[in-house]
């Protein structure tokens, strides 16, 4: 049974901005990559499914209860990291974690600890002060203290250096292996593919297509195996293009951005 | 019905904003009682007579003889209105349209926690400062008239004075509190919050200066609030308090529904 279900959600903000008949579905223990270039509704389907805006058409529901009527229950088991990060700038990050934790009554056997630790965060200063990946930390420190059974992540690693990344990608994968149900979005193709099981596109705020991480590899990923005159050579050419290494062979693959594999649905239409 | 850590936080946030009003209204009140005095009142009263329109738009008039109908001359008509006023605009406006204009208003809502909490939650911090602004004013009033010109205060009369004074402001802080709650923009909350009051104020001003502008005051919500009468027990007076009061009610619980049922685009 899907735990988050959107069915024909629409919003139309005129002028074509808006979305557009989305239904996606987040199977129980499943990590969901919600991919989409900047505007193309990633957000606004994550406003509905938080509460935050009333379905003009369509419903969404999570664990079978509808995302407007019944938010407050919903937040209960949800962790949410917000796209864009706008925390009590009056606040240190101590203090802030200490209101969410009490706000959220989470209790003493909350999750911050570990999480400041994971993220190696100190945050004792004051959040004004923060730079974009601190303030990116506390988010992930606030949404994770109550050990939610639901995700929705919201460009999660944005402002967060390559290593910090990598540690975020771990941790989803521990949820994941707990059970957990996760919505990640994204503009990044390689973030998602490195962490979801299925991907939904979305674009012009319609979904374009859902499919299997896999499906989406072998559909996007050209591999290409160049065979080189020494062993040496083909080392040489193994680290510069971050190929596979097997004697004189090296396997690479080539990537394609978001950009054109979006435009390998639309076809020539691609920016209609 | 009521989120402690919310509450307990907005309080902290008001408490600068208190003691500074509290302050300003403290010098206000010491100096005006303590020129209560017939010699003085003859130097007021000449000030009327050179300009009464300038005084009276001020809620100053001439013939206060008793300590409470001085007070109500110098202090209800100016003073005691316009600070408490301007500490709801400014509470009012940051206690939900701030949050849902900064994108904060997502950790409020991203927790077990009804939109109505938080609503009722951050009414209480407005009417909590409100009554706290009030009470202090009060006990402040009591003591510095006990102590300058002992037994020259009648206390009901004071306590009934502020009691009405509380209702007026209860209502103004109603007014910042939907227009807080209805616009997710602070330019549009201040603009009606700060803007309406301050028309009411004006528009009062004109009406109690020149007797051609007097048909104003039905215009203005400053007309419910009628200290003289209220000191001296009329019944309109105490149907004008209980119009404020009733209004400020039915305000918070508009300002309520409409921030339960509108769209955040946080």
């Amino acid at each position: 049974m899907s735990v988050i279900n959107v069915r024909n959600l629409t919003r139309d903000y005129g002028a074509g901005k808006g979305i557009f008949d989305v239904s996606i579905q987040v199977k129980k223990g499943e990590v969901f990559g919600f991919l989409g270039p900047n505007g193309a509704g990633k957000t606004t389907t994550i406003r509905h499914l938080m509460g935050f805006i009333k379905p003009k058409a369509g419903d969404c529901q999570i664990g079978g209860l509808d995302c407007w009527k019944h938010r407050d229950e919903i937040q209960k088991r949800l962790g949410y990291i917000p796209g864009e990060i706008s925390f009590f700038d009056d606040m240190s990050g101590k203090e802030f974690l200490k209101f969410v934790s009490d706000y959220r009554n989470a209790g003493k056997d909350n999750r911050i600890q570990e999480m400041l630790e994971r993220f190696e965060l100190d945050p004792k200063g004051k959040m004004k002060k923060m730079s974009k990946g601190m303030k990116q930390k506390i988010g992930i420190v606030a949404a994770f203290m109550h050990d939610p059974d639901i995700l929705i992540l919201d460009e999660p690693t944005s402002g967060l250096d390559p290593l910090m990344q990598n540690r975020f990608i771990e941790l989803i994968a521990e949820e994941k292996k707990r059970g957990k149900t996760i919505l990640l979005s994204s503009h990044m193709f390689e973030e998602v593919e490195r962490t979801c099981d299925r991907i939904g596109i979305i674009r012009n705020g319609k979904t374009v297509t859902v499919d299997s991480v896999e499906t989406l590899r072998e559909r996007h990923m050209h591999t290409y195996t160049v065979h080189l005159d020494s062993p040496e050579l083909a080392e040489c050419f193994a680290r510069d293009f971050d190929g596979i290494c097997d004697g004189n062979a090296v396997t690479v693959a080539a990537k394609q951005s978001l950009e054109t594999i979006f435009m390998s649905y639309y076809g020539g239409e691609g920016n209609a | 019905m009521l989120s402690m850590a919310l509450y307990k936080r907005e309080m902290k946030g008001s408490f600068k904003l208190l003691i500074i009003f509290g302050a300003v209204i403290s010098m206000y009140v010491s100096i005006i009682i303590s020129m209560y005095d017939p010699e003085m009142m003859a130097t007021l009263d000449s000030f009327y007579e050179v300009m009464p329109e300038l005084m009276a738009s001020v809620g100053m008039s001439t013939g206060a003889t008793s300590l409470i109908g001085f007070m109500v001359s110098y202090l209800y008509g100016f003073i005691l209105l316009i600070f408490p006023m301007v500490f709801c605009i400014l509470r009012g406006n940051g206690l939900i349209a701030k949050y849902a204009d900064k994108g904060s208003m997502v950790t409020l809502l991203a927790a077990p926690v009804k939109r109505r909490t938080v609503a009722i939650t951050q009414m209480s911090v407005l009417i909590s400062g409100i009554l706290l602004l009030i009470l202090f004013t009060t006990g402040l009033e009591a003591i510095i008239a006990e102590t300058s010109f002992p037994g020259e205060l009648v206390m009901p009369e004071l306590l009934k004075l502020n009691a009405s004074l509380l209702c007026l402001h209860l209502f103004i802080g109603s007014i910042c509190f939907l227009a807080s709650s209805i616009f997710s923009d602070t330019k549009y909350s201040i603009a009606l919050g700060a803007g309406i009051p301050a028309l009411m104020y004006i528009l009062q001003m004109l009406a109690n200066a020149g007797e051609k502008a007097e048909a104003i005051k039905y215009v203005t919500f400053f007309t419910l609030f009628d200290a003289n009468g209220i000191a001296a027990n009329e019944s309109s007076a105490v149907f004008g308090t209980l119009a404020l009061l009733i209004g400020a009610i039915a305000l918070y619980t508009i300002g309520t529904a409409v921030f339960c049922r509108k769209d955040l685009h946080i």
